[in-house]
C-alpha cells in the first residue's frame, strides 16, 4: 500500500493531494454551531476548521489546543499545536481553562482524535502496543483523549491505514469510542456523542448504527474497496454500494491552498 | 531583592541530587527550559520522579537520555510531527523507566490541587472509562462523591519539589512575563515548592510593572532567575525564536545510532559549557538564533 500519507501524490491545480482531500472530508463534517477543539500534531484539523469557517460554516469556533488560540488565522498553517503563530487569533485562552471547559462537557461539540491504534468501535490508543507494563511499542501518551467520553462528536483522522493501526480492539483504551459496542456504550451512560467519522488516506469511515462498528462510507479516488478491506485489521462492514469520496471543487481547493499556503498538505 | 543566579549556581543550589518530584515547563517543542535541563545533565543530578506538562518533549527526553530519571509522570513525551521520543520510548520498552500514566486533565487539575492545597482533584465523569487510571493506581482513586453518592475519579495533588520554567523576561525579584502561550507553566509555578526561572532577559522592574495583569508570575513564588538568551534552543521561545528542527533531527538521527541518545548527551551537553553550546548554535545559524 503506497498511499499511506499525503505526500504520495503531488497534487495539481485541479487534483487535491490525499492530505488535502482528508482536510476537505473533515471540514465537511463541521457545522456553524460547532465549537471544536484539537490537540497534538493537528495541522490537518486546523486547516479543516479554517476551511469550514471560510466556506460553509462561517460561525464555527475552533481552539488549537496547546497554544489555545481561538480561530487562529493560518496562512501558512503550522505543523505544531503549540506554535506561537497560532496566537494570531481572535483570542487565546490559557490551556488550563480549556481543560476546565473540556470537563464541563457542554462547551465543545467536536473533538479531533487519532491513534497508534484505532479499533473496530472507534476507540483510540496513543499509549502502548502490547502489554502496557512491557510494551512492544511505547507511544507518546494519551494527552486529552480521555475527554472523548465527555465531549460532543469525535472526528478521528490518521495518516496510516494499515492492519497495525486498524485493530479489532485497542491494547490500551486512552481515547474512548463506542467501547465494546452497543451494550457497554449504553451502560457507560456517557455524555459524549461518540465517534462520528474516521478519515484515512484511503477512505472515509462511519459507524453502523446497530453494531457501532466501523463501516466503509466512501473510497478516495484510485482506491478500491478491496484495498481498504485488506488494509484493515478487522472485519470491516462494507455496504453494497460504496460511492467515491466526492471530489472538492476547484474553488474549494483554491481556498484550502490559500490557508495551507506553506503546502503542509502537499508535503512541503 | 536579587534572585539572579548563574546557571551553574541555580541548579547546584535548587535542584538537589535525587530530587523527589522535578517539574519541567513548556509544551511540545516550545518554551522548554533547556538551558536548565542541560545544566541538570552536566551536574548529573538524579531525579526520582519527573513531571511534564500535558505534553513533554525534548525537556524530558534529554534527562531520560542522560540516564537521570527513575520514574516519569506524564501524559505525553514525543516530538510531535517530528516523531517519537527515542530515549523515552527505549527506556519504557526495556523496563528501565517506570511510567506513572497520566492524562491532560489530571496533570492540569492535579497541579491546581497542589497550588491550592486541595486534598485531591476530583475529575469529570466519563474519564474513568479510559485505562489511564487503572495503569496508575498510585495517582488515581475511584471515590464516592459526598454530594451525589456517585463514583468519581480523583487524582492526588501534584506538588513539585522544584519546577524549571521558562519565561520571556523577569526582573531580578522574579516577577516574570510569559512571552506567548501559557501552557500550564503558571500553574506549575504556583504548585511547586521551589521555582527556578530561565529567561531570555532580566529587565528592570519598571519594564515588568507596565503590564501587571495578564501573564505575570509573581516574584514571591520564584527562588532563582537565570538569564540565558537562546536558552530554550533547540525548542522555540515564544516571541524570540522558532523551533530548530534541523538540530532536533540530528538528535533523532544520533539517537537512532548504535550508541543511542547518549551519544548526543556526551557530544552536545556534557562535552560543552552552555556558553560554548550557544556559541556553536549561533555559528550554525548566524543572525537567526537570537533576536
Amino acid at each position: 500500500m503506497s498511499r499511506t500519507d499525503g505526500r504520495a501524490n503531488g497534487g495539481s491545480p485541479t487534483e487535491p493531494t490525499i492530505g488535502e482531500l482528508m482536510a476537505v472530508e473533515l471540514s465537511r463534517r463541521l457545522r456553524g454551531d460547532d465549537v471544536a477543539v484539537m490537540g497534538t500534531a493537528s495541522a490537518l484539523p486546523q486547516i479543516a476548521c479554517r476551511l469550514a469557517k471560510e466556506t460553509h460554516a462561517p460561525d464555527l469556533w475552533y481552539v488549537a489546543g496547546g497554544t489555545c488560540g481561538v480561530n487562529p488565522r493560518l496562512a501558512p498553517a503550522v505543523p505544531s499545536c503549540c506554535d506561537e503563530d497560532l496566537l494570531r487569533a481572535d483570542t487565546a485562552v490559557p490551556l488550563s481553562d480549556v481543560v476546565l471547559l473540556e470537563g464541563r462537557g457542554d462547551v465543545f461539540t467536536v473533538f479531533f482524535s487519532g491513534g497508534l491504534q484505532i479499533d473496530a468501535h472507534g476507540n483510540c490508543n496513543l499509549v502502548s502496543v502490547g502489554d502496557w507494563t512491557r510494551p512492544s511499542l511505547r507511544g507518546p501518551g494519551t494527552v486529552g483523549l480521555p475527554f472523548l467520553a465527555r465531549v460532543g462528536r469525535v472526528l478521528i483522522y490518521t495518516m496510516a491505514h494499515n492492519p497495525r493501526t486498524f485493530v479489532e480492539r485497542v491494547d490500551f483504551l486512552g481515547g474512548p469510542g463506542f467501547l465494546d459496542g452497543p451494550d457497554s456504550w449504553a451502560a457507560a451512560g456517557l455524555t459524549g456523542g461518540g465517534p462520528a467519522a474516521v478519515v484515512t488516506p484511503l477512505c472515509t469511515l462511519g459507524f453502523d448504527p446497530q453494531t457501532l462498528r466501523l463501516r466503509l462510507e466512501t473510497v478516495h479516488p484510485g482506491v478500491t474497496v478491496q484495498q481498504v478491506v485488506e488494509a484493515t485489521g478487522f472485519e470491516l462492514s462494507v455496504p453494497e454500494v460504496v460511492p467515491p469520496t466526492p471530489p472538492p471543487t476547484d474553488e474549494l481547493i483554491a481556498i484550502l491552498r490559500s490557508i495551507d499556503s506553506g503546502g503542509l498538505l502537499r508535503g512541503r | 531583592m536579587n534572585k539572579v543566579l548563574s546557571l551553574h549556581d541555580a541548579v547546584e543550589r535548587h535542584v538537589p541530587d535525587g530530587v523527589g518530584l522535578l517539574a519541567v515547563g513548556g509544551m511540545h517543542l516550545h518554551n522548554n527550559p533547556m538551558a536548565l535541563v542541560r545544566e541538570v545533565v552536566r551536574q548529573r543530578q538524579r531525579i526520582r520522579r519527573l513531571l511534564t506538562s500535558p505534553c513533554g518533549a525534548f525537556n524530558a527526553d534529554l534527562l531520560i537520555a542522560a540516564g537521570l530519571v527513575e520514574e516519569i509522570a506524564t501524559s505525553y513525551v514525543g516530538f510531535e510531527h517530528l516523531g517519537l521520543a527515542p530515549a523515552f520510548r527505549r527506556s519504557v520498552e526495556d523496563g528501565s523507566l517506570r511510567v506513572l500514566e497520566c492524562d491532560e486533565a489530571y496533570i492540569t487539575h492535579g497541579l491546581n490541587a497542589g497550588a491550592g492545597g486541595l486534598p485531591f482533584a476530583p475529575l469529570p465523569a466519563g474519564l474513568e472509562v479510559s485505562d489511564v487510571w487503572k495503569a496508575n493506581p498510585e495517582s488515581f482513586r475511584l471515590v464516592e462523591d459526598p454530594f451525589t453518592g456517585a463514583r468519581v475519579l480523583a487524582g492526588a495533588p501534584l506538588r513539585p519539589d522544584v519546577a524549571l520554567v521558562h519565561a520571556s523576561e523577569a526582573d531580578a525579584a522574579g516577577n516574570a512575563v510569559l512571552g506567548g502561550a501559557h501552557f500550564v507553566d503558571r500553574v506549575m509555578a504556583m504548585a511547586a515548592r521551589t521555582v527556578v526561572l530561565q529567561v531570555e532577559a532580566v529587565v528592570p522592574t519598571e519594564a515588568i510593572s507596565r503590564h501587571p495583569v495578564g501573564t505575570t508570575i509573581p516574584g514571591f513564588l520564584v527562588h532563582a532567575v537565570v538569564e540565558v538568551p537562546g536558552g530554550c534552543h533547540p525548542t522555540a521561545s515564544h516571541g524570540h525564536y522558532r523551533v530548530d528542527e534541523d538540530h532536533l533531527r540530528r538528535y533523532l538521527a544520533l539517537a537512532g545510532g548504535a550508541e543511542g541518545p547518549r551519544a548526543y548527551v556526551e557530544q552536545y551537553v556534557r562535552g560543552s559549557s552552555e556558553a560554548d553550546y550557544q556559541q556553536a548554535q549561533r555559528a550554525l545559524a548566524p543572525g537567526e538564533a537570537l533576536q
